[in-house]
C-alpha cells in the first residue's frame, strides 16, 4: 500500500494540515516539541487506531477542540483495485470515535485493520529489550495482528474478558460463592479459548521472527552472535483451562488473574545470555533495531507489499556505525522520518517538510 | 455553573446514555430556546411513557398493560422461547419473520464491569416460566459480543441439565456487534441456522 495524501484537523498540536506524501522518503524536520512526531503518530493511528506512544484517545485531540480528524488517501496497490481508498478517522474528546472508508461508516472500527499498514521505529524501542514483558508482548502482538487482521478481534476480546474477570474477582472479595463460581466458569471458558488462539499465533510468529532477527542483528552489529527469541508461556504445557482451574483459589484470594497470555514474556538472548540483563547498551540497541527490521520484513512478506516505514528520530540515539548499518538495511519502501538535525550520509529525501508551532510547510 | 433549573436540566441530560457533559449543555440550551409547547410535548412524552408503559410481567418486553402484545397473542407458537438482552432486540428478531414463538427479555447481559451478574438479570423469572408454559426449546439470542456470548454460555449450562433443547443463533452475524445493527436477512439466516449448544 502507499499513502498519497494526508489531512489532519486538531490532531494534537496540528490544527490544520494538508499534504502530499512522497512515494519514497519524506523527511520531517524541526526542533523538539514543534509537532514532528505528532505527524507520524497520526499516520500510525490509521493503522492501529491507537497511539504508538501509548497515549489515550482523548490526548490526541487538540486542547479545546471537540474532535480530531485524520484523513488519508491510500493506494492499496492491489491488482484489480485501481481506485484510491479514502480513510477518515474521527476522534472525539468525549464519546465514541468514528471510522469511515470511502465515506461509508464502518460498523466496527477494528474492520479497518490492514487497510493502512505501518512499521514504527522510535528511540523508545530500546525498552523492548530493556523494559518489562508488556513491551515485548506488544511488539509480538502488533506483528501477529499485522499478519492476520482477524486476530485484532481476538486480542480485543481477550482484553475485555480479562477486565471482566478482574472485576468479578474484586467483587468476590476473596469468597467463592456458587454464583461467583458459575460466572467465573463462563469467563474462564472464554479466556481459555481466546488465550490459546492468541498464544498459538504468538508462538508461530516468534518462530518466524527468530531467524530473521538473528540475520539482521549480525548485519547491524557486524558480528556473528547467536540471537534467540523465545516465547515463554509456562501455562501452555497443561493448557490454559487447566492452568486457570489450578490457579483459581489463588486468583480469588488475591483478586487478580495470575496466569494467562497477559503474563507471558518473549525472552531475548545474545550468545546464550539474556539480553535484558547481560548485553551492553550498544548490543541492546542493535537488537532492538534488528527486531524492528525483522518484523518489517515479515509483515512485508505476509502482506505482499511493504508497510509504510515511520522512523521517529531514530538516528539521534545511534552511533555513526549503527546509523550507517540502518541506512544500508532500510527496506525500499515508502517512509516518513523525523529529525532535529542533519541526516546521515546516504539518506536522500524526496520531500522535506518543516514543522513549526504545529504548522507544516514544504521546505523542498 | 448555571443557576438552579438550568443546571438541574444539564445534570439530568448528562445521565442519559451517550450524552457527555458538552452535549448535555448543548441540548439544555436548545430546549431553552424552544417554543414552550414544543418543550412541553417532549416533557409529556417522557411522563406518558413512564406512566402508561411498563414491563410485561411475563417476558419483560415493554407493555401497555399487564402483558405485552406478543405474550397475549394466542397465535404465537408455544413451547419455544427466544431469549434476548433488550426489548429492542425483539424488534430486530420480529423483522426477520423467521420466528413465531414468544420471548424472554433478560434486561441486559452479564458484565461485572457494569455491576451486572445473573442476579441482576431476569434469569430466575426465565426458569419460573419453563414448566407452566411447557417450554421444550430455548433459543439464546444474546448479542454476538463477549458479554452476550458469556451470558449465552451461562444460560446454556443452567438450562441443559433440565432436559431442554438449548440452541444458539448461528455465527455469521458481525462479531462484536449488536443484534439491532444486523440486517433482517443476516439475522434471519442466523436464526434459521441455530445450533444446539454443547456446554
Ligand atoms: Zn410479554
Amino acid at each position: 500500500m502507499r499513502l498519497r495524501r494526508l489531512w489532519l484537523t486538531d490532531f494534537r498540536n496540528l490544527a490544520a494540515v494538508e499534504l502530499e506524501v512522497a512515494a519514497g522518503l519524506t523527511a520531517v524536520v524541526g526542533a523538539n516539541g514543534e509537532g514532528k512526531t505528532n505527524l507520524l503518530e497520526a499516520v500510525a493511528y490509521l493503522a492501529t487506531l491507537s497511539s504508538f506512544r501509548g497515549a489515550p484517545g482523548e490526548a490526541l485531540v487538540r486542547a479545546g477542540a471537540e474532535r480530531a480528524v485524520v484523513r488519508a488517501e491510500v493506494d492499496p496497490e492491489q491488482p484489480g483495485r485501481a481506485a484510491d481508498t479514502l480513510i477518515e478517522a474521527e476522534l472525539r474528546a468525549v464519546g465514541r470515535d468514528r471510522v469511515m472508508v470511502n465515506r461509508q461508516r464502518l460498523r466496527r472500527a477494528a474492520d479497518l485493520v490492514g487497510t493502512v499498514r505501518v512499521s514504527v521505529f522510535s528511540p523508545d524501542d530500546l525498552a523492548v529489550v530493556k523494559g518489562g514483558p508488556d513491551r515485548r508482548r506488544r511488539l509480538v502482538d502488533d506483528l501477529v495482528v499485522a499478519g492476520s487482521p482477524r486476530l485484532a478481534a481476538v486480542r480485543g476480546d481477550l482484553d475485555r474478558v480479562l477486565r471482566q474477570r478482574a472485576t468479578l474477582l474484586r467483587q468476590a472479595g476473596g469468597r467463592l460463592t456458587p454464583d461467583i463460581t458459575a460466572t467465573l466458569d463462563v469467563w474462564d471458558a472464554k479466556l481459555s479459548d481466546l488465550g490459546e488462539t492468541l498464544a498459538q499465533a504468538r508462538a508461530d510468529l516468534v518462530g518466524q521472527l527468530e531467524p530473521l532477527a538473528g540475520k539482521v542483528y549480525d548485519q547491524v552489529a557486524a558480528t556473528a552472535a547467536r540471537v534467540t527469541v523465545s516465547y515463554v508461556a509456562p501455562w501452555r504445557d497443561q493448557g490454559l483451562a487447566a492452568a486457570l482451574a489450578e490457579a483459581r483459589t489463588d486468583d480469588v484470594r488475591r483478586g487478580v488473574t495470575t496466569v494467562g497470555p497477559h503474563r507471558d514474556d518473549v525472552e531475548l538472548s545474545i550468545a546464550g545470555l539474556p539480553a535484558r540483563t547481560h548485553a551492553s547498551q550498544g548490543e541492546q540497541r542493535s537488537l532492538a533495531l534488528a527486531l524492528r527490521l525483522a518484523g518489517h520484513q515479515l509483515v512485508t512478506e505476509v502482506g505482499g507489499t511493504p508497510p509504510v516505514l515511520l522512523l521517529d528520530d531514530v538516528f539521534s540515539e545511534l552511533d555513526p556505525e549503527r546509523s550507517a548499518a540502518l541506512v544500508a538495511h532500510l527496506p525500499r519502501a515508502q517512509a516518513l522520518l523525523t529529525t532535529t538535525g542533519a541526516l546521515p550520509a546516504g539518506v536522500e529525501p524526496e520531500l522535506v517538510l518543516r514543522v513549526r508551532h504545529g504548522r507544516v510547510a514544504v521546505e523542498r | 455553573m448555571y443557576a438552579g433549573p438550568v443546571q438541574d436540566l444539564i445534570e439530568e441530560l448528562g445521565r442519559l446514555p451517550g450524552v457527555g457533559p458538552k452535549s448535555a449543555q448543548r441540548i439544555a440550551f436548545h430546549l431553552l430556546k424552544l417554543p414552550k409547547q414544543d418543550a412541553l410535548r417532549l416533557a409529556r412524552a417522557v411522563t406518558e411513557v413512564k406512566e402508561r408503559v411498563t414491563l410485561c410481567t411475563r417476558c419483560f418486553n415493554v407493555a401497555e398493560g399487564d402483558e405485552c402484545g406478543v405474550c397475549v397473542d394466542s397465535r404465537r407458537e408455544s413451547g419455544v422461547l427466544c431469549v434476548v438482552e433488550e426489548p429492542r432486540d425483539i424488534v430486530a428478531v420480529e423483522k426477520t419473520h423467521e420466528y413465531r414463538g414468544r420471548y424472554h427479555v433478560l434486561q441486559g447481559a452479564i458484565s461485572p464491569i457494569e455491576g451486572i451478574g445473573p442476579d441482576q438479570l431476569k434469569v430466575r423469572e426465565l426458569l419460573a416460566r419453563l414448566e407452566p408454559e411447557e417450554i421444550s426449546e430455548v433459543i439464546l439470542c444474546t448479542n454476538p459480543n463477549i458479554e452476550g456470548e458469556a451470558t449465552a454460555m451461562y444460560l446454556a449450562r443452567l438450562l441443559r441439565p433440565l432436559g431442554l433443547k438449548v440452541t444458539r443463533i448461528a455465527s455469521g452475524l458481525p462479531v462484536g456487534g449488536d443484534l439491532e445493527y444486523a440486517d433482517e436477512l443476516t439475522l434471519g439466516r442466523a436464526l434459521e441456522g441455530r445450533r444446539e449448544v454443547e456446554a
